[in-house]
């Protein structure tokens, strides 16, 4: 499938790409970003996943989140793709913040008229990898997932639905009836999150369940921290220091 | 290019004359033809007349490092350098041994000198002797002599008198007669004849003793000379032997309990036996230690004898003496041994190590002070068999020593009391692997409340009430926190151990400093971190605690063996649940001081340490 550069910046001793590329299964144009550390001049590197929450394109992450520098120091490539299908002229797609533009939610919509596009769980979880591993030096067998807020989400069901295609994961959401290979979450929540004092996000259930199915998750409250990208920004190096004690190993 | 008889381009001009010919042995090891590629040497052979010739390299000249040559061996400084320290080690050895034998020989040569300035005065003494009784003699005889002849002479001229008076008096008489005779009146010749004929009669019968008085010959007696002859005989008898030299203490010739003495005559003497006499020195000196010590004596007609039935790191006096038919020497000076020391005692439960080092601890093994240690390793394999390669460190002044070692590999430590004597006895050893961090539980600051299991691992805590006045608290133990700390080694690297608990057990485990509070609870101070578990009926509660403060977290999996992860250089704590890699928490601090692991029990239950595990790759990210 053909890639169209859109812009690159060297940064970190790598580069911070965004990429263009018509998508089958979405049927539009979609970006992703895609940050390649020095080490993918000489070798194949493993692939972080990373999907944003609601209202980001593929730009918020790579501008705030400040993950370039620990990617360079483990030597992992980080694919973030835009959060959903754009410009497919659905009525109705623009009219809510955390519904249709900007909020796939990555699940594969079921009813019209979104089904035709709004195909993000598919997109993330093949057409994505497929060109990835087609265009850039990676290492197939080594992928992880992530994200924050409606990505976060995002990363859990793609892990769970897919047992032992992740080598490591991150989530705020409630599991499912998960079997299968062992898995190993970390989830950081800023107690001053807006969205965890109005009770949109609900962690003490994932707790619950994953303590039930023993499923671990060490599951860190941070005071006076909140949703935004700083939140990100701060723990974004632990996290990717989680992800690499699984793909480098 | 054939060199065999063939001819070198380079030096064509002077090989128009020269032989070529290689067929001599001289050459050995020289490649006919040179690989493309590979270099030959400049050589030139010394046994021959063609030693001034050099042949030039066939490509570059050998690398000045030797390193693109292949023949780095020259320049590997790793068995130069064991040589190295070992010869030395043997040449600083020898320098003090010349030291002992100069001062030695000062000793000997003093000896000497007074033995044979002995001899001569004794010598002297003895001819002088003589001598005097000689002239002595020869005064009396020639006085005895002169004595002689004055009676003779005396004798003789009281003779001469009584015979010059004889002769006066018939000198007289003649003349008398003869007057008379003469005399023309015969009257005055009749009256005075008769009375001069009567005084001729009579001194006519007056018979002249003609004898001589005394014999001219003089009585020669024989002189008595014979102690004059004792006293010469006596030159010539073999005087009672001068005094020996006793020598210094040879190192290693000690052992425990015997000292190997020597010694040495610095005369012509004969002796027939020599004696050693021997006590120990004893430290008491005061004065109103009476009682000596008592000496002990060994007859030996060696010039050396091994004493034994001795004190192990203790100091003797001996002396010497020697003896033959005349009599025995004066005493040799005192020589002072030391019988070399008991082996020490390796505190197997004191001692700790890490992948880089081993800290060991032992007992002198003496009453009294010794005067260093060596501590002495050697590798052996995984399967207990000794390699050959042995370290020793010595002078080692305490009962304590750190050595650096590498990691992942077995050790045998042994440990020797060194005093003038020389070494004692290899300790019994103690087994150290440098894989992961070991180290046993500090007894002393365990909260009375806690028993251990015989191995040291795993601590209990038990059930009963102990009632506080059964409690035996001492200054290093806790006293409301049932903790215990762990003697970890103080090297500032990296540290891995896991603790092993159940699913019940309530706990704190982390690391503190060695002064932390005894009476406060791990984590509660600024001097410990801990990770604490908490058991409620619904479900387990995690803190990880210093300071009184815990990051609020939750874990969905209760870790039953949790991974403790400190290094020093990172500044940081990390804790894991080992069965899963899994991450808990970590804290970041700069360390000011060496720690020590700590574990607690916050209710009964027991806990399991797990260490001299390597650690595994996630712990260090």
């Amino acid at each position: 499938m053909a890639l169209t550069q859109v812009s690159s910046n060297k940064c970190a001793g790598g580069f911070q790409k965004v990429f263009e590329h018509e998508s089958t299964e979405l049927k539009c144009k979609m970006k992703f970003a895609i940050y390649l550390p020095p080490k993918a001049e000489t070798d194949k590197c493993p692939v972080f996943y990373w999907l944003s929450g609601l209202t980001c394109t593929e730009q918020n992450f790579i501008t705030k989140a400040g993950s370039q520098l620990a990617a360079a120091e483990q030597g992992i490539i980080i694919v973030a793709p835009d959060t959903s299908p754009r410009g497919c002229n659905i009525e109705g797609e623009d009219e809510s913040w955390d519904f249709g533009t900007g909020a796939g939610f990555y699940v594969d919509a079921t009813q019209e008229p979104w089904k035709t596009n709004y195909r993000m769980y598919s997109y993330v979880t093949d057409e994505l990898p497929k060109l990835i591993n087609a265009n850039f030096p990676t290492d197939p067998d080594r992928m992880s997932i992530s994200g924050h807020s409606m990505g976060g989400h995002g990363a859990l069901i793609c892990a769970l639905k897919n047992p032992g295609k992740y080598k490591a994961y991150d989530a705020t959401v409630l599991a499912g009836s998960y079997s299968g290979p062992q898995l190993d979450i970390l989830i950081d929540q800023g107690r001053d999150d807006q969205f965890l004092s109005a009770s949109q996000l609900l962690p003490d259930n994932l707790i619950a369940v994953c303590s039930e199915k023993k499923i671990p998750v060490v599951f860190r409250l941070q005071p006076g921290y909140d949703h935004s990208y700083f939140f990100i920004y701060s723990f974004m190096n632990d996290h990717i220091k989680h992800h690499a004690k699984y793909l480098n190993a | 290019m054939d060199l065999t008889g063939g001819r070198l381009n380079v030096i064509a001009e002077e090989g128009e004359q020269q032989d070529f010919s290689r067929q001599s042995s001289t050459m050995e090891a020289y490649r006919a033809v040179p690989e493309p590629g590979e270099r030959t040497f400049q050589r030139f052979s010394v046994n021959t007349n063609e030693s001034l010739r050099f042949e030039p390299c066939e490509d570059s000249c050998p690398s000045p490092t030797g390193a693109e040559d292949g023949h780095d061996d020259v320049f590997d400084k790793g068995e130069y350098e064991d040589e190295i320290i070992s010869i030395r080690n043997q040449l600083q050895g020898k320098v003090t041994e010349m030291e002992n034998f100069a001062g030695h020989l000062e000793e000997i040569f003093l000896t000497v000198e007074e033995n044979f300035g002995r001899r001569e005065q004794h010598l002297e003494q003895h001819y002088n002797d003589v001598l005097q009784t000689l002239s002595q003699r020869y005064d009396e005889r020639a006085s005895g002599l002169q004595e002689e002849k004055k009676a003779k002479l005396e004798s003789l001229y009281s003779q001469l008198l009584v015979c010059g008076q004889a002769l006066d008096a018939s000198k007289e008489l003649i003349e008398t007669a003869q007057e008379i005779y003469r005399c023309q009146d015969k009257r005055l010749f009749l009256k005075t004849v008769m009375p001069t004929i009567k005084r001729v009669e009579e001194f006519a019968k007056e018979d002249v003793d003609l004898a001589l008085s005394t014999g001219l010959e003089f009585s020669t007696p024989i002189a008595d000379l014979s102690d004059v002859k004792t006293m010469m005989d006596s030159i010539n008898i073999v005087p009672a032997p001068s005094a020996p030299v006793i020598n210094p203490q040879l190192p290693n010739s000690a052992t425990q309990t015997s000292l190997h003495v020597c010694w040495s005559l610095f005369s012509d003497d004969t002796v027939e036996y020599y004696e050693l006499y021997y006590r120990p020195v004893l430290e008491d000196v005061s004065a109103e230690n009476t009682f000596a010590p008592q000496e002990s004596k060994i007859k030996v007609k060696e010039t050396h004898c091994t004493v034994t039935d001795l004190l192990p790191n203790a100091q003797y006096e001996l002396w010497v003496t020697a003896t033959n038919t005349t009599g025995i020497s004066p005493a040799s000076e005192k020589a002072l041994y030391m019988t070399v020391p008991s082996p020490p005692v390796i505190k197997q439960r004191e001692c700790s190590s890490c992948p880089e080092a081993a800290l060991i601890r032992w007992e002198s093994g003496n009453t009294n002070p010794v005067d260093s240690y060596t501590v002495e390793l050697s590798e052996t394999g995984t399967g207990g068999a000794k390699s050959n390669i042995t370290e020793s460190i010595v002078a080692v002044p305490t009962c304590q020593c750190m050595i650096q070692l590498q990691a992942g590999r077995h050790y045998l430590i042994f440990v020797r009391a060194v005093n003038v004597g020389g070494p004692s006895d290899r300790s019994e050893p103690i087994s150290i692997s440098t894989t992961g961090t070991f180290f046993y539980l500090l007894e002393d600051t365990a909260h009375p409340c806690l028993s251990m299991s015989e191995d040291g691992f795993t601590i209990f805590y038990g059930d009963e009430e102990l009632p506080i006045t059964a409690m035996a608290f001492e200054d290093n133990t806790f006293t409301r926190c049932v903790a215990i700390l762990g003697d970890l080694i103080p090297v500032r690297g990296r540290h891995y151990w896991e603790v092993e608990v159940d699913d019940e057990t309530e706990f704190r485990v982390g690391v503190a400093y060695k002064d932390a509070d005894r009476d406060s609870y791990l984590g509660a101070n600024n001097s410990s971190w801990c990770m604490r578990h908490i058991r409620t009926p619904s479900r387990h509660k995690y803190e990880f605690l210093h300071n009184g403060w815990s990051p609020d977290l939750r874990i969905t999996a209760h870790p039953l063996r949790i991974g403790v992860a400190l290094d020093y250089d990172r500044g940081t704590l990390s804790f894991f649940n080992a069965n899963l890699e899994q991450h808990l928490h970590t804290f970041h601090c700069h360390f000011q001081n060496y720690v020590h692991p700590c574990f607690s029990l916050d209710n009964p239950g027991a806990l399991t340490l797990h260490n001299g595990i390597a650690a595994p790759d996630y712990a260090f990210i």
